[in-house]
């Protein structure tokens, strides 16, 4: 611990000297009275002060939270000696608020463990070390003070909330694990399909025996598998552009951390990539672990600056398979992710882009000047969409005028017309 | 002189709620200096045998720092427990109590003793100079390994 004198020290010596050498000066004994109590206590302070070995722990009930959810949480003081006044600073990140006690508080301490509760809320996904803590703790005459920070991390996860949402976008074609979708090939499954002709080694209860009977000739039904799908999440961390609590970056992370779970729930293959300045990927899976995975993952998403031309092709095959339905959450702002879609567009991947609509976010500039320039970009973004679309790529908006359900309908009703897109 | 001390010890206190208002704990003993040479002024001036008022002027010095610091520690943010305030009132009221008493003893020890000469002024010097030394000490700070 470290170790100081407080300004008493300086202000009690200070009045001690002076008055010792005005009375000695001066030639009054009564000036010498005056600064024997002053020299006293400076001298009985500094002589029994002991250092105090403190240990603070930051427990928490639980490492992985929901945004906006409460966290209990237990800070353990534990003393070798009685302390008169120990001063607690949490120095907690900026987006962990504390509901329930004080940031900086004072307390007294005996020779055993005191634990203080605490309630912990995270305003915004991510990952945050909260267990940082300095002590500063005091003599009783108030004389010295050892202080200490504590930086043992104690990482407290915080995974988005998930937005609501009804149905996703199903993929054009389906893997050959079972699943919920219906595959457009034929197999064995429920949905019916069509009839053909029997051939050997048909099975006789796949017989349509009123067909047969209407065609005279043996007649089966055809029917579709019901398969599962890839799914490959693209998240744009190019840009975040924010204002106030709102962030184009967080609005997507909970956009893909909502899909991932919805598409995992239907015992899809769930893959991700991070596009950005850092480019982050993670293998198609499925399960809870896959789930854990794609959470923790997009926790690390943020905006890297770089000026690199990154290129479709840094993206391991493996991530994005040729089948795979790729899901795009962007803000539609950064040139380098706009060119990527249409890149993987031309290579005919089946691409459904979510515009995480950053109007919101963007207040017009000042004057006439500032609402035109406005006005011009809100255009120029109406042009590339249209481009987008133009190129056969699904664009639903999501933001405060649209929830994510009913972006995802707009990219369903756009996929049923489209011409280049089969759903 | 009455007059001029009542001046001087309205521009002490004056400055001393300057000193609590901008926040510095070094100037603290600034105005208590101030108010300490006013009374050294006093006693030379008057030339009186040995001043009975000294420990009551010497426990109020200690009472009136303490306080000043008290007020700059409340600045700091960190709120303690309840009951905290009564219990450093108490502590306050205690010292205040504890130098009057040791002022009693020593100015009883210097009425009994009334020692004078070269000795005398060296063991005063030493005294101060030892305190001047803790400023020096504690200013620096020290630093232990945890």
């Amino acid at each position: 611990m470290t170790r100081r004198g407080t300004a008493r020290v300086q202000g009690y010596a200070l009045l001690a000297a002076t008055a010792l050498l005005a009375a000695l000066a001066l030639r009054r004994p009564e000036v010498a009275v005056v600064a024997a109590p002053l020299a006293l206590l400076l001298a009985a302070g500094t002589a029994f002060s002991s250092e105090p070995r403190i240990d603070a722990r930051l427990d928490l009930s639980t490492t992985r939270t929901l945004e906006g959810d409460d966290v209990d949480a237990e800070l353990a003081l534990d003393s070798s000696a009685a302390v008169g006044r120990l001063e607690v600073l949490l120095d907690l990140p900026d987006d962990v608020e504390l509901v329930d006690g004080r940031r900086a508080f004072s307390l007294s301490l005996r020779p055993e463990e005191r634990l203080v509760p605490l309630t912990l809320r995270c305003a915004r996904w991510g990952v945050f070390d909260v267990g940082r803590v300095a002590l500063r703790a005091t003599d009783v005459f108030r004389l010295v003070v050892w202080e200490r920070r504590l930086r043992a991390p104690v990482l407290l996860k915080a995974y988005p909330r998930l937005e609501p949402l009804r149905r996703v976008v199903s993929a054009t074609e389906t893997q050959a694990f079972g699943g919920n979708e219906v595959s457009r090939r034929p197999g064995d499954g429920i949905e019916y399909a069509d009839l053909r002709d029997f051939a050997p080694g048909d099975r006789v209860r796949s017989i349509n025996w009123r067909a047969t009977a209407r065609r005279q000739r043996l007649v089966v039904n055809q029917r579709h598998p019901e398969r599962n799908t890839d799914v490959v999440i693209l998240v744009d961390s190019f840009v975040d552009l924010a204002a106030g609590d709102r962030s184009t970056l967080d609005d997507t992370v909970r956009a893909a951390a909502t899909l991932a779970t919805r598409y995992l729930e239907r015992r899809d293959r769930v893959g991700l990539v991070g596009y950005g300045g850092i480019l982050r990927w993670l293998r198609p899976g499925m399960g809870a672990a896959q789930r854990y995975r794609l959470i923790e993952t997009l926790l690390e998403t943020g905006v890297e600056p770089t000026f690199t031309w990154r290129d479709v092709n840094l993206i391991p095959s493996r991530v994005l398979g040729p089948k795979a339905l790729v899901v795009a959450l962007t803000p539609l702002v950064d040139a380098r992710f706009v060119t990527m879609l249409e890149d993987l567009r031309a290579r005919r991947f089946d691409l459904v882009v979510v515009e995480v609509d950053p109007s919101a976010v963007v207040a017009p500039g000042p004057g006439r000047g500032g609402a035109l320039a406005r006005r011009l970009w809100l255009l120029e973004r109406e042009v590339l969409r249209g481009r987008l679309e133009r190129a056969g790529i699904a664009v639903g908006r999501f933001g405060d005028d649209a929830s994510l359900d009913e972006a995802l309908e707009g990219v369903r009703t756009f996929r049923r017309y489209a011409s280049r897109a089969r759903v | 002189m009455q007059h001029a001390g009542l001046r001087i010890a309205a521009i002490a206190v004056v400055g001393l709620a300057a000193v609590l208002a901008v926040g510095v704990p070094a100037l603290v003993p600034v105005p208590f200096l101030v108010v300490g040479g006013l009374y050294a002024a006093q006693l030379v001036v008057d030339d009186a045998p040995l001043d009975p008022a000294a420990p009551a002027f010497a426990a109020g010095l200690v009472v009136g720092v303490e306080l000043a610091y008290w007020s700059l520690d409340e600045r700091d943010g960190a709120r303690g427990e309840p009951g905290d305030d009564l219990r450093r009132s108490a502590y306050v009221a205690g010292l205040g109590v504890a130098a009057l008493l040791v002022a009693a003893v020593v100015m009883a020890l210097v009425d009994v003793v009334r020692a004078r000469g070269l000795g005398v002024d060296v063991l005063g010097a030493v005294a101060a100079s030892l305190a001047l030394l803790a400023v020096v000490l504690f200013a620096r700070g020290r630093e232990a390994e945890d």
